[in-house]
């Protein structure tokens, strides 16, 4: 037996485990519901092979704005708001933690501890602090002489004109994941220790302000850790679910404005038994990710600056 | 150097920001403190008129809390030690080992991080079925011994650092590969799978997906599954709730504050290397 061979029988044998893995949790799988999304299949009996007509369905929901159609436009209105606004508070968060002030690592603390708090308690406290009746957040409102808001039980959306003050069950859910910020503001913390020093004093030197330092030596600097936070934010919000499935006690109510894709294919697989219809949404899903994912990678060529050429 | 020295304007708004951001938790603490009555008529004012520690000996009265608690812990435990097996031999095979399709294999691993858990979901489920887990904590145990691609490439980061030296040092002392692993390189990453176990902790003890799949006996199901059933069928015990949402969070924030270096290191480098 040659080196090679017995090098490689090694190799394998040390990640067998994962390969394991990726034959029964990840080729299997995604070979199974790629040919079960051409199926009707709802458990009790075998996939009945039916052609495209999960997909068709799919795409006359999206014209007429039915189940599929909501998920979408629910799912990429929270995206749309909460990933940049995610990244803007992080870096904001950042950059003031970076400031020499006094109790700096209880800043830190006070902002990162949100995010290891778990999600199903983190949404009974939200559920609880904009109760629309008597929460805490519609008080202070009040006594700002602002109007109270219906929040989780709202349909309201409040980018959509001319509702600006108008704050409903996904605007909520936005509010949520900004503050469980704390994971991402600790990556970008990190490399804005990482910028060089230099940077800031040549740019001091060719009389730089504190603003336009921030924006032309901290913002590159951080351009691959923000690339980072949006290409997983991007996947991670197209994929909210615990969150979305407590605020609306596993419904998407009221009156499915709070129905995300996760949602939405959970209860079609698991509640309508609608096995093949979920597999054909889970596809578009993933298709769509993979685009998008491959674009934001295209572009990034123009603007992410890669420090050195080894990372 | 005038770059770190903040505006005061800046001060106040880090402040304010602070406040914010501590508001929700300071508020749940206090107020699952409070008496139900002082919650229903005056659930306003900050501190708690009488100090009422005995919510919390009714929230653990009103489920079963212990049950659940059992439960949660099996499934971190078991969940920490497959991780922990699995990821770090697996780790090893990638970092340390040279073999032909290595690479390949590797883009692979990052590949299925990017996706998303919907494609695999029903067909995971049914398979886990078919072995006979479902309404079993090993079919939310069971997967993490086989490997996640989250854990490995943070492993495999460490392992890579570890001077080659080492090993070779291994093998004229006659050790083999599994003894390099296990007597060299597994001593000398304790930090990295202290992190591995640490953040697999927390997913396990988190996890509200996997149950709510998986589990349909209420006697199996974790704290996380169990608090939901408590917020959906309790609402108008805000008292017992808050002190119910505070027991569960608290252990997470303690580890927290216990862990604090490994726990922000371990987010700075995998975010960092992504």
């Amino acid at each position: 037996m040659s080196t090679n061979l017995r090098r490689d029988v090694q190799g394998l044998a040390f990640i067998s485990p994962w390969l394991m893995g990726l034959g029964l949790l990840f080729v299997y799988p995604f070979v199974a519901s790629l040919y079960w999304s051409f199926c009707r299949f709802d458990l009790l009996s075998p996939p009945q092979f039916i052609g495209t007509e999960n997909y068709r369905r799919l795409a006359s929901e999206i014209v007429e704005g039915g189940g599929f159609g909501r998920a979408i436009w629910n799912t990429g209105y929270f995206a749309v708001l909460s990933v940049p606004l995610s990244i803007a508070l992080g870096v904001g968060l950042a950059t003031m933690l970076s400031w020499k002030v006094r109790g700096q690592s209880l800043y830190r603390t006070l902002f990162f501890l949100p995010s290891v708090v778990p999600v199903v308690a983190s949404s009974a406290l939200w559920i609880w602090l904009l109760d629309p009746r008597d929460g805490i957040v519609n008080q202070l409102l009040k006594s700002a002489s602002l109007p109270p808001q219906l929040w989780f039980k709202g349909a309201s959306e409040a980018i959509v004109p001319p509702k600006w003050f108008d704050f409903g069950s996904k605007d909520a859910l936005v509010f949520m994941s900004l503050w469980g910020v704390g994971n991402f503001m600790v990556i970008y913390l990190a490399a804005i220790g990482d910028i060089p020093k230099q940077l800031y004093e040549a740019a001091e030197l060719d009389g730089a302000g504190r603003l336009r330092r921030f924006w032309h030596v901290t913002i590159p600097m951080l351009s691959p850790v923000i690339f980072f936070n949006l290409v997983m934010g991007m996947i991670q919000s197209v994929q909210a679910f615990t969150q979305v499935y407590i605020v609306s006690e596993g419904t998407g109510e009221p009156a499915t404005w709070s129905l995300m894709l996760s949602l939405h294919l959970f209860l079609s697989a698991f509640q309508d038994l609608d096995m093949g219809y979920a597999s054909a949404m889970s596809w578009i899903l993933f298709v769509f990710l993979l685009i998008a994912t491959a674009l934001l990678f295209r572009t990034s060529r123009h603007w992410v600056h890669y420090q050195g050429a080894g990372r | 150097m005038s770059r770190n020295k903040p505006h005061p304007v800046a001060g106040l708004l880090l402040m304010f920001s602070a406040v914010v951001f501590a508001f929700p938790l300071l508020w749940m603490l206090l107020s699952s403190l409070k008496s139900s009555t002082q919650l229903a008529e005056d659930p306003y004012s900050i501190l708690p008129q009488e100090w009422r520690w005995d919510n919390y000996i009714q929230a653990v009265q009103a489920m079963p809390f212990l049950r659940y608690l059992r439960n949660t812990l099996l499934l971190a435990c078991g969940s920490v030690l497959g991780s922990v097996l699995s990821c770090s031999l697996v780790a090893y095979g990638f970092a340390r080992l040279r073999w032909r399709g290595r690479n390949l294999l590797f883009g692979i691993l990052i590949a299925t991080m990017l996706l998303p858990w919907h494609v695999t979901m029903i067909p995971r489920f049914l398979l886990l079925r078919e072995l006979g887990l479902y309404n079993s904590l090993g079919a939310i145990v069971a997967p993490t011994f086989l490997g996640d691609a989250f854990f490995i490439f943070l492993l495999r980061q460490f392992f890579q650092t570890i001077p080659e030296e080492l090993s070779e040092a291994g093998r004229l002392d006659g050790l083999g590969e599994w003894g390099i692993f296990w007597r060299i390189i597994i001593p000398l990453s304790t930090p990295a799978l202290a992190t591995v176990a640490l953040f697999q902790f927390i997913a396990a003890w988190n996890d509200f997906s996997g149950p709510l799949l998986y589990l349909s006996d209420p006697k199996k199901f974790p704290l996380a599954y169990g608090l939901e059933q408590f917020v959906s069928s309790y609402s108008d015990q805000t008292h017992l709730l808050l002190a119910a949402a505070t027991l569960f969070t608290l252990p997470i924030v303690l580890l927290f504050f216990l862990t604090q270096r490994t726990f922000l290191r371990g987010i700075a480098t995998t975010g960092l290397k992504g």
